[in-house]
């Protein structure tokens, strides 16, 4: 008989301690001081999958528990309008996700740039990411280009396949979860470079081993994938 | 007690929901707790709206499970509880002045950004006239020029300009009534002075000023009625011999969407530009930034940096953040070679993004071949080596996939080009020419 799992979210949220630092330790580093108050515009950038939404929430988080904070993925929110951004100058911290999304929309440039100069005005943290940096984006308000370009820029670098092997590894270990290094790999072979979907996989495959009461063995994720397939 | 009740709440909620959702829609959220109410502020109506629909029942769940005593009655608005309640237009406020005097006390502008004096405006021949002015105008607010109107591209120094007058004119008089404002917040303060029916405290507010700096009056154009208002707030203050300074990133009568009435009047005083600064002015300006961030630059670093970022001074204070958020990091001294390295990604990211034709056409200029023979089927020597390269490049330097390399050189299979990149690593392992040969390909796709 299947054992149903908890409703319960475990331990292995998008914080600083789950970010693998890899080759973006000068990010990560950055990350914090934004998060303590002691940064001013920040800007990330670099391939999807990189761990810019990653460190953007757990800014968010390590903020979050002093002060008041935000964290606004614009690829979901653009539908809703640029007033979406009113308001958030009083808060201590924002973050902004995926400003490709409301490039070259005049209100939402409009609404950012008040954003940006609020925040400056107040020395606050607001700390933007998208795939590309501020000067390869398209702004149609030069203003707004020209405040993002005084923004401090970090490049993230997706992981290599050693770095994922380890970024999963440490996802799993924070979930309390044994993931045998021959599994792992596996995985990795099967649903290469996006580590969203690899974690997202794991969420699965706990959630699958904890109702089924079964290690994570290569035999039971591919029955477990079947099963998925097929649903 | 209350306090921690909502906080109860807060950890209950974010064990329970998706991560993105707790972020986006909680965490901004305020409480305010009282006799039997607990009032949650949100900073606006879509956050209000989100959570009275998706929420508002489960944190009333929440409240009656972890409340001792009577379960609080929950609504949410919008608002701030750092912010002062009305009356309108409060403004963030740090040189408010120490006693009211004309007007009711209503506060106006901005924050002054203490950086942005005299003292740390450096000077070329670019913006000379421009400081000059500014410098006279500090000195004899009301009677030397007004209005005074600044214009000039973006990040070139108007804003420091302005908060340089303010701060002049404060020091030498600080009863002086001045207000720094962007011209958006002009607006914003006159539609709440609108909606809130405070427009005669608004006007005197304005009109009370000893000095106003309003930045950026191209956002003014279109908006007839702040247009309207401002034309009277401006001839009352030039009337009363008080000084008005503006800026906007064009020659006034370039405007577009801007009264004729309000362009001629900006020209009654001096209208002067600010050019963008020449290679020597961006290095004394890079070193004297450095300087207020408490890690001075050498010259040679910061003439490497003015040398490679465009002309506004903005995108040299970005470079200068991430040289110094390195240097802070590693606790290493800044030179040449460390400048280098932490700027290699954003200088090559604003040379030109390494695509995968890049690369083809770099690697096939360097081998003497064609694009086309890297993307032919052929398979000599001559061409299939500088394919490998290219394609172990591609790997490296961009975020494309095995696959979609192989698509980009002419349709080939992932394991053509993960076999590519086993093959180069070797040889450059084993093989000094080839491994020069990687070398300066990488580093003329990422100079």
């Amino acid at each position: 008989m299947q054992q149903l799992p908890l409703g319960v979210r475990l331990a292995d949220r998008a914080v600083f301690e789950s970010f693998l630092p890899a080759r973006n330790t000068e990010a990560l580093a950055h990350a914090r001081r934004a998060a303590d108050g002691e940064a001013g515009l920040t800007w990330f950038c670099g391939p999807s999958g990189a761990g810019k939404t990653h460190l953007l929430q757990a800014i968010c988080a390590a903020a979050g528990r002093a002060r008041r904070t935000a964290y606004l993925p614009l690829g979901e929110l653009a539908g809703l309008g640029a007033d979406v951004l009113g308001g958030l100058a009083e808060l201590d911290c924002v973050a902004l996700d995926d400003l490709q999304a409301i490039v070259g929309r005049s209100e939402w440039e409009r609404a950012l740039f008040t954003l940006v100069r609020e925040f400056a005005e107040r020395g606050r943290p607001l700390v933007l990411a998208d795939e590309h940096p501020p000067a390869l984006i398209g702004w149609s308000l030069a203003d707004l280009g020209s405040r993002c370009a005084a923004a401090a820029v970090f490049q993230l670098r997706a992981l290599d396949e050693a770095e994922q092997q380890q970024a999963l590894q440490l996802r799993a270990r924070l979930r309390g979860l044994e993931l045998p290094e021959d599994t792992s790999r596996w995985l990795q072979r099967r649903f290469p470079r996006d580590m969203r979907l690899l974690y997202e996989l794991l969420d699965t495959l706990d959630e699958a081993a904890l109702a089924a009461q079964r290690r994570l063995t290569v035999p039971f994720i591919r029955e477990v994938l079947a099963r998925r397939g097929r649903a | 007690m209350e306090a921690s009740l909502w906080a109860r709440c807060v950890c209950a909620l974010e064990a329970e929901l998706p991560e993105q959702q707790f972020n986006t829609w909680v965490r901004p959220l305020q409480a305010l707790e009282g006799a039997g109410a607990l009032k949650l502020l949100a900073p606006n109506r879509f956050v209000v709206e989100w959570i009275n629909e998706r929420l508002l029942p489960r944190i009333g769940e929440l409240l009656r499970d972890k409340s001792t005593g009577d379960v609080p009655i929950v609504t949410v608005e919008v608002g701030s509880r750092s912010a002062a309640p009305e009356p309108p237009p409060a403004a963030p406020v740090s040189e408010a002045p120490k006693r009211p005097r004309r007007g009711e006390g209503l506060v106006i502008g901005a924050r002054l950004n203490a950086d942005f004096s005299f003292a740390t405006f450096v000077e070329g021949k670019s913006n000379q006239m421009a400081k000059a002015a500014s410098l006279q105008v500090a000195e004899n607010p009301g009677k030397a020029y007004n209005p005074l109107f600044l214009y000039g591209g973006v990040g070139l120094g108007k804003t420091h300009l302005m908060h340089a007058i303010a701060h002049h004119i404060r020091e030498h008089n600080e009863e002086a009534r001045i207000a720094y404002v962007h011209s958006e917040r002009f607006v914003s303060d006159m539609v709440r002075a609108l909606q809130h029916n405070s427009m005669n405290e608004f006007k005197t507010a304005y009109r009370s000023l000893d000095a106003l700096l309003i930045d950026d009056i191209q956002f003014f154009a279109g908006k007839e009625r702040s247009q309207e208002e401002f034309f009277h707030t401006f001839n009352a203050l030039l009337e009363g011999q008080h000084q008005v300074i503006l800026s906007c990133d064009r020659y006034p009568k370039e405007v577009e969407g801007l009264e004729e009435r309000l362009k001629s009047r900006f020209g009654w005083g001096l209208t002067v530009a600010i050019e963008p600064p020449e290679l020597e002015t961006c290095v004394a300006i890079l070193i004297s930034k450095s300087r207020q961030f408490g890690m001075p630059l050498p010259e040679e670093v910061a003439f490497f940096i003015a040398k490679r970022i465009r002309s506004n001074v903005r995108e040299l204070e970005g470079a200068l953040r991430r040289v110094i958020a390195n240097a802070r990091f590693t606790g290493r001294d800044i030179t040449l070679e460390f400048t280098k390295e932490a700027l290699k990604d954003l200088l090559s990211l604003q040379a030109k993004l390494v695509t995968i034709e890049n690369i083809q056409k770099t690697v096939a200029d360097y081998y003497k071949v064609r694009v086309a023979d890297l993307l032919s089927k052929r398979r000599s020597r001559s061409v299939a080596r500088p394919r490998q390269v290219a394609m172990a490049l591609a790997k490296e330097l961009t975020s494309q996939s095995l696959p979609e390399i192989g698509d980009a050189f002419g349709g080939r299979d992932h394991t053509t080009v993960l076999h590519a990149c086993k093959r180069i690593k070797a040889l450059r392992d084993i093989d000094v020419r080839m491994s020069e040969d990687y070398s300066n390909l990488l580093r003329t796709l990422t100079a």
